[in-house]
């Protein structure tokens, strides 16, 4: 009997502690986490050459003054040092008032888990991120504060027009009311080409001005398509794109939409523009013009693409730096827009990425919090460090609209920054002309990310040919209504 | 009362000593108060409320909510049953780890060198060692593809991409990981064997077969128990393999374990009311399986004495 007794009790203090275990399970793996602040980097994690700092690091800059600043982000090393200067200079012009500006920076994969921790303990950074996603649980909940009142309006109509409406909210919905973040940057997924692969293939490169239809494309890509040593296996492609993120500017060029206009309703089933777009998507691989699914497993469309093996391939603006050195991409490459379908508006769609800092509500110091925010984001010389005007590396495109447009397409031109000759594909899809347009992704606006899971994850099986399109639509469907009704739930959840 | 009348004698040194037993006793009282006891109660009010990390916890009770969705949830069970398939590699590494623990107790030279290089995989990095086998895995440039390649002339499977074999591939995984740490038990466990039994045995005329069922097995079951629980409580935890080999689960989310889901649930969809239900039903599970085997050992495990 004693035994037994204590036999439970043993068998109750180990799953105890399993349980006190499973709570703080941690990884230093990457988490995708699409809502984390819609932040872009994250879409390529191969892609980022530049090691990232294991865990955290934090800097400290002091000055005279009697208050502390902790500010919280996460990015790469190379950035970190652009940033820090920008933060020590705040730190020397307030040096009346600050004593230092504790500044600490995470890789990406841990930077939700953090700030997780950071809420549960009601102990939030004074400046940290937040994405469009987030802003209206972050507001609603009291956690983040407006900054239009700590900082000019001219500094505020300086930044792109998108990220002045995408992190404003009224109350009830994004794109009105008080500015809550300023934009650490607003990014694009463009599409690029391998022209080197073109000139062997003699094929005229893809005119900036007028993207290929779905027709056009697929017939490049079936002359880029090809066996090129002879062994009877194809190992050299029109096009490679992660379902994840790849897919849905195709989809997006034709019309696509997956939810109504209220993202209250997934609409997938009876979405003709869906179907027509899908099955074009997923013919691409079916007709041998991408890797297998199987092959894609082996090694991603990223690697074949810095391989050269791949003709058409996604470009962020995020990338272009690495692309642009010849040490990672030895091949000449350009900027095109993605595929027109014959269903859409006639412009090529892609989608925008935006993280923005953003100020905690109970900062004992709004003000300076407020104007460090707004430093990193408008300051003109930190801009020109991240876009590569001043450090020939362009991981961005500068928040400044006037930068933009100015200093950085001259340095462009003049070649003083590294970067694609059609550029201005970048910039066509921001300020959705003729031919181009991008917006957030639908996700971006929900609680999370997760009805959409279903539906990019499970493409492969369409690939594969063990499911129809029209089948597969029907299939999912209830799966994304039902993720999306929880996500709905949850963010009003937050209103309580 | 007794209690009462035993103080009242006590000397003035035995009463410090007493207060000291209480300061010794404290110590782990409070680490257990506030690193286990304080999180698992937390957890089991946060699995009953719609938590998120942003809302507010006791605004958005809703008391059996959850679980009750548990039920229904598809993935969660498909998660739950892949985590019960990975089980299969507990019996394999226990036969393989007797098997290799018994090579190794025959005295056979570089016994250390092997003993070393067994164990190496267990004092390994999980993470690190889960991105060297996705490269052993891989379908076209993975090491065990070539031999396949080498010997058969034709391509093998694809052992992360596939729905079946990702599972085979992650029991393979676990079982060389493991393996290490049973051998080690095992061989303390056969040396703890009296040579004597096997002598006694030999006079009788026993063959090695009947050494082995009648006298090494027996005596090796305490380990055989050790190994049991420990495996079948971490089998139950299966989390950073998944999530370094294979990308959102695994094709059709094969892969998933029940920590992996609890883990996508929390954070990455921020339903941390949802994911601690997922961990109380996870705990309670281990709590049943363990009780189970500490209950059942009585009709197996033998003691020496």
């Amino acid at each position: 009997m004693k035994k037994k007794l204590l036999s439970t009790l043993m068998a109750a203090a180990v799953s105890v502690s399993m349980l006190a275990g499973c709570a703080t399970t941690t990884t230093d793996t990457p988490a995708a986490a699409p809502d984390a602040g819609a932040a872009p980097q994250q879409t390529e994690a191969p892609a980022e050459p530049a090691a990232e700092p294991e865990g955290s690091s934090t800097e400290t800059m002091t000055g005279t003054g009697e208050e502390t600043l902790h500010v919280f982000l996460y990015m790469q090393e190379h950035e970190k040092e652009i940033y820090q200067k920008l933060i020590d200079e705040f730190v020397q012009e307030h040096s009346d008032q600050i004593k230092e500006v504790v500044f600490e920076v995470t890789t990406q994969d841990e930077y939700n888990q953090k700030m997780t921790a950071n809420l549960v303990a009601g102990d939030l950074p004074d400046v940290f991120y937040v994405g469009p996603a987030s802003v209206r649980q972050y507001v609603d909940n009291g956690y983040i504060q407006p900054l239009d009142k700590y900082v000019d309006d001219a500094t505020i109509k300086s930044i792109w027009g998108t990220t002045q409406e995408i992190y404003r909210y009224d109350g009830s919905k994004i794109g009105s009311g008080s500015l809550y973040a300023f934009p650490k940057d607003l990014s694009c997924f463009a599409f690029a080409y391998n022209q080197d692969l073109f000139d062997e293939a003699g094929i005229p490169y893809p005119d900036p001005e007028k993207p290929y239809t779905y027709e056009e494309f697929a017939e490049v890509c079936k002359q880029l398509t090809k066996d090129k040593d002879g062994d009877g296996e194809v190992d050299q492609w029109g096009v490679a794109c992660a379902d994840q993120w790849g897919m849905t500017p195709i989809l997006y060029s034709n019309g696509v939409k997956f939810l109504n206009d209220d993202m209250t309703k997934v609409n997938v089933t009876n979405n003709p523009q869906l179907t027509e777009a899908l099955t074009y998507y997923t013919d691409l691989t079916k007709n041998g013009l991408t890797p297998t699914v199987d092959q894609d497993t082996a090694l991603g469309g990223y690697q074949r693409w810095l391989d050269g093996q791949i003709g058409f391939y996604a470009c962020g603006t995020w990338d272009v730096a690495a692309f642009m050195d010849p040490n990672t991409f030895p091949y000449k490459w350009n900027l095109c827009g993605w595929p027109v379908g014959p269903s859409g508006d006639g412009r090529s769609h892609t989608w925008m990425g935006s993280v923005g800092y953003t100020v905690s509500a109970t900062t004992k110091f709004p003000d300076l919090a407020a104007q460090l925010a707004a430093k990193l984001s408008t300051d003109e010389d930190g801009q020109r460090a991240v876009s590569g005007i001043s450090t020939g590396a362009s991981i961005q495109l500068p928040n400044i609209v006037d930068l933009a447009y100015g200093e950085f397409k001259d340095a462009v031109k003049s070649g003083k920054v590294p970067y694609a000759s059609n550029v201005d594909v970048i910039f066509g899809y921001f300020d959705n002309n003729d031919h181009y347009a991008a917006a957030l992704q639908e996700t971006d606006y929900t609680y999370n990310a997760e009805w959409f899971t279903p539906f990019w994850s499970g493409v492969f099986n369409i690939k594969n040919g063990d499911i129809t399109v029209e089948d597969f639509l029907k299939q999912v469907e209830p799966e994304m209504q039902s993720l999306l009704d929880e996500a709905i739930e949850l963010q009003n959840s937050a209103t309580n | 009362m007794a209690g009462k009348r035993v103080k009242t004698r006590m000397s003035a040194m035995a009463k410090r000593e007493e207060r000291w037993a209480w300061l010794f006793i404290a110590a782990p009282f409070v680490g257990f108060m506030l690193f286990m006891a304080y999180p698992i109660v937390f957890a089991v009010i946060a699995s009953t409320s719609k938590w998120t990390g942003l809302n507010s916890l006791w605004g958005n009770i809703v008391g059996l909510g959850n679980y009750i969705k548990i039920l229904h949830d598809a993935k969660f069970w498909k998660a739950m049953g892949t985590t019960v398939i990975y089980m299969i590699g507990i019996p394999i590494g226990m036969i393989l780890g007797v098997l290799i623990a018994m090579g190794l107790n025959r005295g056979i030279p570089g016994k250390r060198v092997l003993t070393t290089m067994y164990y190496v995989p267990v004092v390994s990095s999980l993470v690190a060692v889960s991105i060297l086998w996705a490269w052993v895995f891989n379908y076209d440039y993975g090491l065990f593809n070539g031999i396949y390649k080498a010997l058969t002339g034709m391509h093998g499977p694809n052992w992360l991409g596939d729905e079946h074999m990702v599972k085979v591939s992650m029991i393979i995984f676990m079982v060389w990981k493991g393996l290490g740490s049973s051998i080690i038990l095992y061989l303390a466990g056969l040396q703890n064997i009296p040579r004597d039994y096997y002598e006694a045995a030999m006079i009788d005329g026993a063959g090695s077969w009947a050494k082995f069922r009648n006298i090494t097995f027996p005596l090796l079951s305490p380990v055989t128990f050790y190994i049991l629980i420990t495996s079948m409580i971490g089998g139950f935890q299966v989390f950073v393999e998944v999530q370094v080999m294979t990308n959102a689960g695994g094709p059709n989310y094969s892969a998933a374990t029940v920590v992996y889901y609890l883990y996508e649930k929390a954070f990455t969809n921020g339903q941390l009311g949802y994911g601690s239900a997922v961990a109380v039903i996870l705990a309670i599970i281990i709590f049943i399986i363990t009780a189970i085997n500490f209950w059942g050992q009585d009709k197996w495990v033998r003691t020496i004495d």
